[in-house]
């Protein structure tokens, strides 16, 4: 077999392995996913071959909003909603747009368009992949050297930890104080709403480790998804650190071709605004997310109102207080995010900022994770300029190995199996 | 010379992997160190903690526990002549809950100041109400001169024919008692108890493994609580059995009998607490009273700790509230009630 030959069996097998593993969550599902990958392939087919940049728009507008309407048909109208179907349109709408924006010198070969939508490390919860970035890729696979290898396995161990031993057990007093806000006090729902924003990027960041770690052992590079989104000091600079893959593909595809920040500011103010109530409306249909998506909307423009023009650094007293103050205004705005209902949201905040009486319970968890939270919040803040200090130590050193199997060990000691479905695989 | 560095490779993660396993079970000593079971058939319980030994629990809420050289969980105090015995399942034994704080100790405490063991605590995680009941006969022959026996437990949920289960007793055989089945143990037995205490973090992860097989079981629910089962007991033979067993456990004995039950709870979405029962107490309360056995309901108290002091008597703040066992709070309405009782 030649090298052509070879490489198509590999591609095959590739995407067989994605479909199995889809199948797994949602074997009816299935179809509407390989439907949306063959929508998308023909829809750029047609881009491409189509003359004209003007009519190269039409086309795509037109098959991009046939599947928004899609993705909103299941979220708004239909009783079920396919797994990650939230996250695959994201995906087979950048190919469209990229094949609008002339990012392929030639289309891509159909197999690679449906590994790209159905890839099934980042199917569930992403992170969201770019078609430019990706689809480049799946033909010059990188070779999985020793260093690739220990990224990897760093990634996927750190990724699971976060998951089973740090989110999960935080699921437990969340799940708990949320079925029943009324009966706690205003304390405890606070502390629980902390908790709460401990687990959703411990969670989060979990899967989006462990994706990426499986991703990179096939030979893929991914972007991180998180870098310590929690040390943002503003809400602008939080959605550059949460969730990155979702903030970039809300700039590049929603927020540039609506104008940016070009176009005078009160058209950005709207811009901004539209982009967050597009992104609470993609996290779920009830008003509790699109009260999420305005409130970090309003807290971008107020930010930028307060900061106008200013470009210097302020200082560093001034940073750690700021800090603070983006971490409530986050974890505040979590609540709605949180809480099934309108009513509840109400009475958590209520009792919270009515100092309620009620049960008293502090999640010693919350502590302990946060304290490990903000110490590597710290390592960053001192070593790697507020960046993730967390690089995958080499596998030469018996210390790093120690390390490594210390974290494996930890995760089986430390796993807690309750609910242990992944938050963000439900929107 | 490429297998040498295979093998070198490997030597050197397994290196690795033996150093993290012993940084990780040095770690397990600090909260998570259980005292060794072992089991037996004839005895008061159906099994004993290795006598004179410490153990320590940090999974739900916190505790060192001291083991005394009978192989129960008492503090370390010399034995008075007047003693109760407090029998019971986990709740009892109460390895959750520090040493001083338990319902034993703290009825201890308040009924004698000699400094003595008074209430000695036989409780023995699994030992539930019907298996307390079956090793009746066992209490009695190791315990002859007790005052009167407690026997606790956090549910009524026994259908007529668990009551007339509860009658076969196990047995009493004054060879099975802590100290002589030691004394048995073969140097096999000894080193492998050894081995275990020596590595609490194999058990930890055995104990994780079965959380995680219970977890994946219990997906789909439990209908313990189902009304109308509950209901067609009550219209059955359910009266009569109950009378038989009570009649039963009195012809055993002419101590006292306290039988002390503290329900489960659930915190409802209105901010309400509700007690989950099968309303057997009614029937517990009169039949018990008829057979001259003290029936100590926990309800009450638990429902008021909540209305007015918003104390919820079940869960610890490294679990959940409402959820496993009862806490420091509960042990102590516990201990108040049945001061009331026996004073």
């Amino acid at each position: 077999m030649n090298g052509s030959g070879r490489r198509m069996v590999t591609k095959a097998a590739l995407l067989l392995v994605c479909y199995a593993f889809y199948a797994i969550f949602d074997l009816r599902g299935l179809i509407i996913l390989i439907a949306v990958s063959l929508f998308s392939y023909a829809s750029g087919r047609f881009i491409i071959s189509s003359p004209g940049i003007q009519r190269k728009r039409i086309a795509a507008a037109l098959f991009a909003s046939a599947l928004v309407g899609v993705l909103c048909f299941f979220k708004y109208v239909s009783s079920s909603l396919p797994v990650g179907i939230s996250f695959y349109m994201l995906m087979a709408i950048s190919f469209i747009i990229d094949c609008m924006r002339g990012e392929f010198e030639e289309l891509p070969d159909v197999i690679d368009v449906l590994i790209f939508v159905s890839f099934f490390p980042t199917i569930l919860s992403g992170p969201i992949l770019k078609a430019k970035d990706f689809i480049p890729q799946i033909n010059e696979r990188k070779r999985l050297d020793n260093a690739r290898l220990t990224r990897a396995l760093w990634l996927i161990a750190i990724g699971l930890f976060m998951k089973l031993a740090m989110a999960d057990r935080l699921s437990l007093a969340v799940d708990t104080v949320y079925a029943a806000p009324a009966a706690y006090s205003g304390a405890t729902l606070f502390m629980t709403s902390v908790a709460y924003s401990l687990q959703l990027f411990f969670d989060f960041a979990g899967y989006s480790n462990i994706a990426i770690g499986a991703a990179c052992f096939l030979g893929f590079d991914i972007p991180a998804n998180f870098n310590l989104p929690y040390m943002a000091t503003n809400p602008s600079e939080f959605w550059s650190r949460w969730h990155i893959s979702l903030s970039s593909w809300l700039r590049d595809y929603v927020y540039i071709p609506l104008g940016g920040n070009r176009k005078g500011s009160v058209r950005t103010y709207m811009n901004i605004m539209l982009v967050m109530t597009v992104s609470g409306l993609w996290h779920g249909n009830t008003v509790n997310f699109l009260l999420w998506g305005i409130g970090h909307g309003i807290g971008q423009l107020i930010y930028r109102i307060v900061r106008g023009t200013r470009k210097d650094a302020p200082a560093k007293a001034v940073r750690i207080l700021s800090m603070i103050l983006n971490f409530l205004f986050v974890n505040f705005l979590w609540i709605p995010f949180r809480c099934p209902t309108l009513s509840d949201t109400w009475t958590v905040i209520r009792r919270i900022f009515t100092f309620a009486e009620g049960a008293s319970y502090f999640y010693v968890y919350t502590f302990i994770f946060g304290f490990i939270l903000l110490a590597v919040q710290f390592m960053g803040a001192k070593r790697h300029k507020g960046n993730d200090p967390l690089r995958p130590l080499p596998f030469d050193r018996l210390y790093a190995r120690v390390i490594f199997c210390m974290l494996i060990i930890a995760t089986a000691m430390f796993a807690y199996f309750g609910n242990g479905a992944f938050i963000y695989s439900q929107f | 010379m490429h297998g040498l560095y295979i093998l070198k490779k490997l030597f050197g993660w397994l290196a690795a992997a033996v150093i993290a396993a012993a940084i990780c079970n040095l770690s397990c000593f600090l909260f998570y160190d259980p005292c060794q079971e072992l089991t037996r058939t004839k005895g008061s319980t159906t099994g004993y903690l290795l006598p004179d030994s410490h153990g320590v629990y940090g999974l739900e809420g916190y505790c060192r526990a001291s083991v005394d050289s009978f192989g129960y969980v008492n503090r370390p105090l010399e034995r008075s002549d007047e003693y109760y015995v407090a029998a019971g399942a986990s709740h009892t034994e109460g390895l959750f809950i520090p040493e001083g704080l338990r319902y034993t100790d703290l009825l201890n405490d308040m009924l004698y100041d000699d400094g003595k063991l008074h209430i000695i605590n036989i409780g023995k995680s699994g030992n539930y109400y019907s298996v307390v009941l079956q090793h009746l006969d066992g209490i009695l022959g190791e315990f002859p001169d007790a005052k009167g026996l407690i026997i606790e437990t956090d549910s009524l949920c026994y259908d007529t024919k668990a009551l007339y289960d509860s009658m076969a007793q196990a047995g009493y055989d004054p060879g099975e008692t802590a100290a002589s089945l030691m004394s048995d143990l073969t140097s096999r037995q000894k080193l492998v108890i050894k081995a275990k205490q020596a590595l609490p973090l194999l058990r930890l992860i055995r104990k994780q493994y079965f959380t995680y097989m219970e977890a994946d079981e219990e997906e789909g629910g439990s209908d313990i609580l189902d009304p109308a089962f509950w209901q067609s007991e009550y219209n059955g033979d359910f009266e009569t059995a109950l009378d038989d067993l009570m009649k039963f456990i009195r012809s055993r004995t002419d101590k006292q009998i306290i039988i002390l039950y503290h329900p489960a709870v659930a915190i409802e979405a209105d901010g309400s607490m509700k007690v989950l029962t099968n309303n057997a107490e009614p029937y517990y309360e009169k039949i018990c009273r008829a057979n001259d056995i003290d029936f100590v309901d926990m309800t009450d108290a638990f429902m008021c700790a909540y209305e007015e002091d918003h104390v919820i008597p079940y869960g610890f703040c490294n679990t959940a509230p409402g959820q496993g066992h009862v806490n420091r709070a509960a042990h102590k309405m516990m201990a108040d009630k049945l001061y009331e009782v026996i004073r």
